[in-house]
């Protein structure tokens, strides 16, 4: 009998630590969600009252359409992070295991291209559930876009990927010469954090010019902020297409960056004899 | 005994700033983007509060104080014991962690502190700095009581989030297998980002609750942000802090163990 | 009193089975299958004082398992064991002051510092008095011939010299018992020659007590005087070198030079031909048979030059390997 009550106990614990992983880590990134939502809506609530009794609005955003814009950048970011990937890319060059890319006939970078990608895939099925009740609550902070702003938002996210990948990529291969990537890695998330738009729209910024200037130029907003605003409409015509564009040479910049960076370091590590 | 350990940190200490010294580089950049981080972040609440005059009841030199209570936190835990609790996935993955089990010293002080990341030093300075900046824009007068109990609060919330890394760090050996738990740290600490009192609402007041009472993540920096800034600190919350802090850290030695007996009965 | 003493000493460990392809990875998020691995299988054996002992075994045989075992590393799933007069899984700082575990392929040292600074921190870790530390440091260090080598970062340091700062590292604190685990892997033959003269020295002049696993049997044969062999996780053999060679050595090798310039053809039915180059050949014939087959080759050939000699141990070990069970 203690037999197996033993051997309920073992099977148990291990069915229960194996779905725990995936509950616990799901359960932890809707984390930041909450807390900057909750941050918001105290904000609005602190802002004064318009005399005439209009909604209040920061930076041309209603506390709907905050929401919305902080729903949507959770979007972006489901395309855009990737996870470990620099870590892992920086972990095979200390290790060594970097010669199984050498040896045989693939390219790393395509390899971990198309495996991120099936990943993602994979990642956003099995997080549908949980976000479509999400949206489902806040169905009424939306205005479904037209059908040609769909198509624009879902290149955006596209390309978001893209963006993301190759500039995680890109601080991998820096492993080459850094000594230690992981604790860089967590500074260089924290900050994304903050420049892509995750925790405030960029508009918010806009008194500053130089720094509005700066980050329109940069990647980062492309991996959260431009998305949610193409979603909301708030770029259309011509601004929607140079940024589009944009996002696009940011894309391929990043990719002809990282291939290069990848070439001299492998010429790099070799001269070291790995 | 005591003084064994506090001899060895020192050592420790010492050599892992030689060793960073010979990468300067990385310890340079690292600084670099730390700052810009920071500077985006005042930043932008300083905007905020230029459209509005107070978040849950916070106003503006209240609100940075905060600010800098969290950064100099942050920087505490980092510098002295995330990169090290990063590693222990590692530790394991690779069978390294077998030679700090056959040193005749305590496995959890080896695995915790063995590295100090002094890279994240100026943090702690840079968040004492915005603290101080916010108490003289208040026209706060010196005391000596209050800044000993802050100093006291503040240890304890530093030790209550020790405890939550442990406990994360142990269960991430056998919960979480693919996480990094630099991510998962990053995500869990969300919660001491902000005032609880943002905590409001019909499904958010039993969350902050939860997270206040439950599992207390929210005293880390709360607690001893209120002490300086707030009108009055009850002292309750005082005593209930350090209590927290105590359990918290018992419970997280515990997973410890346990996670190192699961570790060495699993592995070959 | 012996130094280590073993009994039946068995360690079971599971492995997860990964299904193949994505519908098994799907499957697996909700069911997962294990495979109970026997990684040694009930074990005993004592090693008393001073002793250097070799533990053979091909890769995979629980040599390294039995290792961490003995040194309170892993808990057995069955079985006792005494090590230096202590339960090692329990795992006592008196017991972790008196031994050391070194891994030819794990690095103990601070990459980036020198040695010396390493060795400092094993002073504080292992609080030694410092002018023991430092008599020993300095005995160590002269022994080794790596005086001048210590102010080094170790990552500028070449293999053979990273294994001798591993090795003084591991011995400061006069350890009563030192576990090796491939303490020459990967190192040149000179390099394994001054390991093994190192280990020999500072085993006479301290009377260390020595368990080593080694895939050289160059190692073995330099130092160990009595092996013990396991094969699938059980303990095949347990005795001197030379046992070894009486127990599966039931074959020779029989050289011959004949006259002339070639062998005769037929020669290979006196046994089997291992190599043949010109007029010289070489058998490999049953030890009971060599003198009735000698005499017919003798009988109906001239030779000019005959040796007789045991295969080499290495090449007996594998054939121990190979069958698994006496």
């Amino acid at each position: 009998m203690m037999k197996y009550l033993k051997i309920l106990h073992i099977s148990l614990t291990e069915r229960l630590a194996y779905r725990a992983d995936f509950f616990l880590t799901t359960f932890f990134r809707f984390l930041p969600l909450v807390t900057t939502f909750l941050l918001w809506e105290a904000i609005y609530a602190g802002a004064p009252k318009a005399d005439d009794g209009a909604e209040t609005t920061i930076v041309g955003f209603t506390r709907d359409k905050m929401i919305a814009y902080l729903l949507l950048v959770q979007i972006s970011r489901m395309f855009s992070s990737m996870p470990g990937l620099a870590t892992g890319i920086a972990h095979d060059i200390r290790d060594g295991n970097l010669k199984k890319y050498l040896l045989q006939p693939i390219d790393m970078l395509w390899y971990l291209l198309s495996y991120r990608g099936a990943h993602k895939i994979a990642y956003i099925a099995t997080t549908a559930l949980p976000y479509g009740i999400l949206f489902f609550l806040f169905r009424d902070v939306f205005d479904l876009p037209g059908p040609w702003t769909w198509l624009a938002y879902f290149l955006s996210l596209i390309l978001a990927f893209l963006i993301g990948f190759f500039f995680e990529a890109c601080i991998g291969i820096a492993g080459f010469w850094l000594l230690e990537v992981t604790s860089f890695m967590y500074i260089v998330n924290i900050f994304t954090f903050f420049v892509s738009g995750q925790l405030f729209p960029l508009e918010l910024l806009g008194e500053y010019p130089y720094l509005t200037a700066a980050l329109e130029v940069l990647p980062f907003q492309y991996l959260a902020y431009f998305p949610a605003m193409v979603f909301l409409e708030k770029r259309q015509g011509t601004e929607l297409i140079v940024g589009l564009l944009i996002e696009f040479a940011w894309a391929i910049g990043l990719l002809v960056f990282c291939r290069w960076l990848y070439h001299v370091g492998l010429r790099h590590y070799s001269a070291y004899g790995g | 005994m005591l003084l064994r350990y506090v001899n060895l940190w020192f050592s420790l200490a010492k050599f892992s700033l030689l060793g960073e010294l010979a990468f300067r580089g990385n310890f340079l950049i690292k600084i670099f983007v730390e700052l810009l981080w920071l500077g985006i972040l005042l930043l932008f609440n300083y905007t905020i509060f230029q459209q509005t005059t107070s978040i849950a009841d916070w106003n503006a030199q209240q609100y940075f104080f905060f600010i800098g209570c969290y950064f100099a936190m942050g920087g505490l835990i980092e510098m002295l014991f995330l990169d090290n609790c990063n590693q222990f996935a590692d530790l394991v993955r690779s069978g390294d962690l077998d030679f700090f089990l056959l040193r005749p010293i305590d496995e959890q002080f080896l695995v915790s502190c063995k590295h100090v990341d002094w890279s994240c030093a100026p943090n702690i300075l840079l968040g004492a700095v915005i603290m101080s900046l916010a108490l003289w824009q208040i026209g706060w007068t010196f005391d000596t009581i209050q800044v000993g109990i802050f100093l006291v609060l503040f240890a304890s919330g530093a030790a209550l989030a020790y405890g939550f890394l442990l406990i994360l760090m142990s269960a991430s050996v056998w919960l979480m297998r693919n996480q990094s738990l630099f991510e998962m740290w990053w995500l869990f600490t969300t919660l001491m980002r902000y005032p609880s009192e943002i905590f409001k609402g019909p499904w958010a007041q039993p969350t902050g609750w939860f997270f206040f009472f439950v599992i207390p993540i929210m005293l880390v920096t709360n607690v001893p942000a209120r002490v300086m800034v707030r009108p009055l600190l009850e002292p309750w919350l005082a005593c209930y802090a350090i209590a927290a802090a105590i359990v918290v850290v018992a419970a997280s030695r515990y997973i410890f163990r346990a996670a190192l007996q699961h570790y060495r009965s699993a592995s070959s | 009193m012996p130094i280590i003493e073993a009994n039946g000493l068995s360690k079971t460990y599971r492995v997860y089975q990964k299904q193949e392809g994505l519908f098994g990875a799907l499957v697996g998020l909700f069911s997962r299958e294990y495979k109970d691995v026997v990684a040694v299988d009930n074990v005993s054996f004592t090693i008393e004082p001073g002793e250097i002992v070799g533990f053979l075994g091909p890769n995979g045989a629980g040599k390294t398992t039995t290792l961490k075992m003995l040194a309170g590393l892993i808990y057995p799933t069955s079985g006792s064991a005494t090590v230096l007069g202590h339960v090692p899984w329990e795992r006592e700082d008196a017991f972790r002051r008196r031994f050391s575990l070194v891994m030819g392929q794990k690095n103990q040292l601070w990459w980036d510092l020198p040695a010396a600074d390493s060795f400092q921190l094993h002073r504080e870790i292992y609080s030694l008095p410092s002018d023991q530390f430092d008599a020993t440091l300095s005995e160590l260090t002269e022994l080794f011939g790596v005086k001048d080598l210590t102010s080094q970062p170790v990552r500028e340091l070449s293999l053979g010299e990273r294994m001798k700062m591993e090795l003084i590292a591991a011995l400061l604190h006069q350890p009563q018992l030192l576990l090796l685990d491939e303490p020459t892997i990967g190192l040149d033959v000179i390099a394994q020659v001054t390991i093994q003269k190192c280990l020999r020295d500072y085993n006479a002049a301290r009377g260390v007590t020595v368990l080593l696993t080694s895939h050289y049997m160059r190692d073995v044969e330099a130092l160990c005087k009595r092996v013990l062999v396991i094969t699938h996780g059980k303990l095949v053999y347990d005795g001197s070198l030379a046992g070894i060679v009486d127990r599966f050595g039931n074959e020779k090798l029989v050289k011959l030079q004949f006259d002339g310039d070639d062998s005769p053809a037929d020669v290979a039915t006196f046994g089997e031909v291992t190599s043949r180059e010109g007029p010289i050949v070489e058998l490999k014939v049953d030890r009971a048979r060599v003198p009735e087959v000698l005499a017919a080759i003798l009988q109906r050939y001239t030779v000019a030059d005959i040796s007789i000699n045991e295969p080499p141990l290495d090449r007996m070990i594998a054939k121990v390997f190979e069958q698994g069970t006496v």
